[in-house]
């Protein structure tokens, strides 16, 4: 018995090499993370609290007492008697200064989102059509896309020259101007995060036990009366999960204000970056700091209450879907079929105008005939363009490269995180906090961090460290990329029968073999999933690209559609399609890439 | 005397090396405890399974049964105590390198492998015994579950029984030293259960692979064993062989557990040494001597007690009446098993509390010398017999007969059907 023990002992020497490997990726993973976020990001942060060598906490004292910022609070910070502020709160000339402005947006998209978000949640989860599944698919869509792609297409939609105009002045209604009001950023980022207010909220109203509904239906509670006793309770944690996430992700709004918006309607965001480029370092990570700490604030009051809120209904049986045309001619039956009819009218305007828009835009000359004179602007651009100009290959070129190595970094780091964060073991919660704090931290700051540290170069024990803005571009990538392969992966190893790993185990498998011969293969799907979101997330990147690409040649789509917008439309629209279409293409690449290697 | 194993000898040739050769236990739990925070899953558990034996753990959920496996198996650490495997610590080994065979409830086979894939993946780990390929090891195994043909399907393809097979022929594969089962047939239904249990038996023996089972269904422990712990909170209340389990609990909880059981408890108002009564009551008089007759057969008569249960006086034998007979059976001593109930039990005194059961199939209808008038309230046809529940006094009394009864019955039992347990 000892004996064969012992072969198997002496066997296990590559598995526990093969044990090691997982220990290196995870000190890789986590050098990666301190290389490329923490290190830059806490060097962002010590400018904030070093003014000429000295500690203090006096540029955090100016911008809390600032009305500029802070508007009628500040002099609440400033020592001002609460009832005096609060009553000037609520008369209508209230200054809301730039946090508050930043804090009442995310509101309005918040409520703007949800409102979007609901029912296209009620008709996915419960009616049954035709290409539901696939609708339901698409639904992720608008979060993997570009979001300076997504402004012009709203530039397009809503702008002077918009589509909106054009259909309103064929209607011989007057024009109107949407372009840099609130209103279309409100549409903007409702465009983003309805769906994924519509996801999460479907996935909970599918995991409905019916049965649950069907025992409060025998006990005799009428179909309104059981939707409010049995699934709403189920609902609400769901929705204020997407409502969070909104307010979070509209809080650091950048791209989107930047390009809708202007200065006129700066958000805290727009305003770092505009303290960057006027080189006030101090000022722009303190205000960094300020945004981290509410958005944190935020996220961390939702995660106590999903704590406290956490359903897990296992085999559930999903309540049974109706067809969307009525089985009965009821007003029952129709009026939420009507109300589904109207909402679909103003979710195509949000959702499909933009995009579509943006590749009418790009055909339409100036005098609204049909042309190619874009793509051709863009095309002589690459011909003649000086070395200064940006040229549409070299941002192809650049986006696809730095999108592959951000992936192929992004992709191991995630998985390794997934498997870490996946076992049961004492401080995996803060293991989990720490990988995945890039998701909270703006991209500016890490930009910033990465510019001022890793490119402009650092002595470590006598070596002067540099690297190029390209490679730096890779890192801050891979940073923002890899917490979406974490969320992707994870949920699906923590959904793995135990006993199948354990099974594997008591056949001898180590516990890194295990991975690579069960659970790899089980949630490879997933994996792929993460590869496309890390390469989405590369690609569509811009917030900290465009800090790191400043004056480089490291330039990529997106940046190069922002440096379009300024002259006219058109240009930017037509690489808006060009990041389309390499967007879509690649996806497909991955899908059959990532399909080949399933038998692994 | 329920730690007499009797059936020893019956069981197979390799718990009789054990016994000669005095090779530690391939098993052997000493003292061990799992905590998770306050709760303790297993509690100060010391165990010994026997080379070649077929051991099963089982009770209710949350009895620790689960966790004890997974003890063994590796998956969990003890919070105290030892496992040893022949005699060696197994602390810090990882379930890789215990050589251990698991099949769970659930097959847990890897759905993206096919059959043989799965049959095979142990030996990617460990060289195939008795000098095979790979392959012609898949084969042998799948031959051994009868599924000759199955290496190249999909497991998802196979019903739940056949992928139960699989599972088992999988776990065997690398030829492990022990094969731990966790409830591997609770998914199955009965009759499939049935037929797969004597399946796995016949695989066990036919191996000789000492093997730890877990599972909650008494009648399958009682069917598939060699010896088994009933466990309770996290340790086991009793360790025997299955008829001794079931004829001579040792506990009140197992009494209960392991089939039907009518258990009363009382007091003691006297007792009869070989026929002769010390009485301190009056009313215990009249049938004693009935009871001394009856169970003296000659030599060495059995002492019997009076007890009053509810105010009638009920003769209960106080010795093992199987006693002599399992004397003769080589016994087990290095091996203890957990509770040495009966021995340390002083001998009942008039005046004693005292707890015993009676088997529903042992109360008669009309006859025994312990006479109870009671009335049908329920009865359950079984089929080959009906479970009765009877009302005496306000008691539930169960009772096993092949005739429907009705209304008023008197049902009866002798001293010796009589078994005394602890509370």
């Amino acid at each position: 018995m000892s004996d064969s023990r012992r072969g198997r002992g002496a066997r296990s020497l590559r598995d526990r090499l093969e044990g090691r490997l997982l220990t290196l990726l995870a000190v890789a993973t986590s050098a990666a993370l301190v290389v490329a976020f923490y290190y830059p990001v806490g060097t962002v942060l010590v400018e904030a609290v070093r003014v000429d060598g000295a500690v203090t906490l006096g540029v955090f004292a100016e911008i809390l007492r600032d009305p500029f910022y802070f508007g009628e609070l500040a002099r609440l910070f400033a020592g001002e008697s609460p009832i005096a502020v609060a009553s000037d709160l609520a008369s209508p000339d209230r200054r809301l200064g730039i946090v508050g402005f930043t804090a009442y947006q995310a509101a309005l998209s918040t409520v703007a989102s949800v409102a979007l978000g609901l029912p296209a949640a009620y008709l996915l989860a419960r009616f049954e059509f035709p290409g539901r599944r696939t609708l339901r698919s698409l639904t992720i869509v608008p979060f993997v896309l570009p979001s300076i792609m997504v402004a012009v297409g709203f530039v397009a939609t809503f702008g002077r020259n918009g589509t909106l105009n054009a259909v309103l002045g064929a209607l011989g209604l007057p024009p109107v101007d949407l372009l840099f009001t609130l209103e279309a950023i409100v549409i903007a980022h409702a465009f983003y995060n309805a769906p994924l207010v519509a996801r999460v909220t479907t996935a909970a109203w599918e995991s409905v036990d019916a049965r649950a509904v069907e025992t409060a239906r025998s006990l005799g509670a009428g179909p309104l009366r059981a939707f409010y006793d049995v699934v709403a309770p189920q609902l609400y944690p769901a929705v204020l999960t997407g409502a969070a996430l909104t307010f979070v992700f509209t809080f650091g709004t950048f791209p989107i204000v930047l390009a809708l918006g202007g200065f006129q309607l700066a958000t805290v965001e727009v305003f770092i970056y505009r303290l960057v480029r006027d080189l006030s370092y101090a000022e722009a990570a303190a205000l960094a700091i300020i945004e981290l700490v509410i958005s944190l604030g935020v996220l961390l009051a939702y995660l106590r209450y999903e704590a406290r809120n956490t359903v897990r209904s296992r085999g559930a049986r999903p309540l049974p879907r109706h067809s969307l045309l009525p089985s009965a001619p009821t007003a029952r039956k129709f009026l939420p079929r009507v109300g589904l009819a109207a909402y679909l009218v103003v979710a195509g305007l949000v959702f499909l105008a933009p995009i579509a828009s943006m590749i009418l835009a790009s055909v339409t000359g100036g005098d609204g005939a049909l042309t190619l004179e874009h793509y051709r602007f863009l095309l002589d651009r690459q011909q003649t363009g000086a070395a200064f100009q940006v040229r549409p290959w070299p941002a192809i070129r650049n986006s696809l490269l730095f999108a592959t190595g951000a992936t192929l970094l992004a992709l191991p780091m995630g998985v390794v995180v997934a498997v870490l964060t996946t076992r049961r073991y004492r401080g995996r919660k803060l293991v989990d906090a720490a990988a995945m704090a890039p998701l909270a931290v703006s991209g500016i700051v890490v930009g910033l961090g990465l510019l001022r540290g890793l490119v402009f170069g650092i002595e470590v024990a006598g070596w002067r460290i540099a690297v190029a803005g390209s490679v730096a571009i890779v890192l801050a990538h891979a940073i923002a990329g890899y917490p979406f392969v974490v969320r992707t992966v994870a949920p699906g190893l923590e959904g793995l029968d135990r006993s199948l790993i354990e099974s594997a185990r008591a056949l001898g498998a180590s516990r890194p073999r295990v991975i690579r011969d069960v659970e790899l293969p089980l949630v490879w799907p997933a994996v792929v999933a993460g590869a496309a979101f890390a390469f989405a997330i590369s690609i569509g990147e811009f917030t900290a690209t465009v800090v790191l690409a400043t004056g480089a040649d490291a330039y990529t789509m997106p940046v190069a559609i922002e440096r379009f917008i300024g002259r006219r439309l058109g240009p930017a629209t037509a690489m808006g399609v060009v990041l389309l279409v390499v967007t879509g293409l690649s996806f497909v690449v991955i899908e059959r890439l990532g399909g080949e290697h399933r038998g692994l | 005397m329920n730690t007499v194993d009797f059936e020893e000898a019956a069981t197979g040739a390799a718990a009789a090396a054990a016994t000669t050769d005095h090779a530690p236990p391939a098993v052997e739990l000493d003292g061990v405890s799992k905590r998770y925070g306050e709760t303790a899953a297993v509690d100060d558990v010391s165990l010994r399974v026997r080379e070649g034996e077929f051991f099963t753990l089982v009770g209710p959920s949350g009895c620790g049964k689960t966790t004890t496996l997974r003890l063994i198996a590796g998956f969990e650490e003890p919070t105290a105590g030892t496992v040893r495997f022949s005699g060696e610590s197994v602390a810090g080994v990882p379930p890789e390198d215990r050589d251990v065979g698991v099949v769970f409830q659930n097959y847990a086979l890897f759905p993206h492998m096919s059959v043989g894939e799965n049959v095979g993946y142990g030996l990617n780990f460990a060289d195939p015994p008795g000098g095979v390929t790979r392959d012609e090891r898949v084969a042998e195994l799948l031959e051994l579950v009868d599924l000759p043909d199955a290496a190249d399907r999909d497991p998802e393809s196979l019903s739940g029984g056949q992928q139960q097979r699989v599972a088992v022929a999988r776990a065997l594969a690398p030829g492990p030293d022990l094969l731990l089962l966790d409830e591997p047939m609770s998914a199955l239904d009965a009759q499939l259960r049935e037929r797969l249990r004597v399946q796995v038996r016949r695989i066990q023996s036919e191996l000789g692979i000492t093997t730890v089972y877990v599972t909650h269904d008494q009648e399958e422990a009682l069917a598939i064993s060699d010896r088994v712990a009933v466990m309770r909170d996290g340790a086991p209340e009793q360790v025997a062989p299955p008829r001794t389990v079931y004829r001579e609990p040792a506990t009140r909880f197992v009494a209960e557990f392991v089939g039907d059981n009518n258990v009363f408890a009382g007091r003691v108002v006297d007792v009869a040494e070989g026929g002769a009564v010390e009485s301190d009551t009056a009313e215990g008089g009249a049938v004693e001597s009935d009871a001394a007759g009856d169970n003296a057969g000659g030599d060495g008569a059995p002492r019997t007690v009076g007890v009053d249960i509810g105010g009638e006086t009920l003769r209960v034998a106080v010795a093992d009446r199987d006693a002599p007979d399992d004397r003769d059976v080589p016994d087990d001593r290095d091996v203890p098993d957990d509770r040495d109930v009966p021995d340390d039990r002083d001998a009942p005194a008039v005046g004693d509390r005292l707890v015993f059961c009676v088997r529903p199939e042992a109360l008669r209808i009309d006859g025994g010398e312990n006479r109870l008038r009671a009335t049908v309230a329920s009865a359950e046809f079984l089929g080959e017999t009906t479970r009765v529940t009877l009302d005496w006094g306000g008691r539930d009394l169960l009772v096993r007969t092949r005739d429907p009864l009705s209304g008023e019955v008197v049902v009866g039992f002798d001293p010796g059907d009589a078994h005394v347990i602890d509370d």
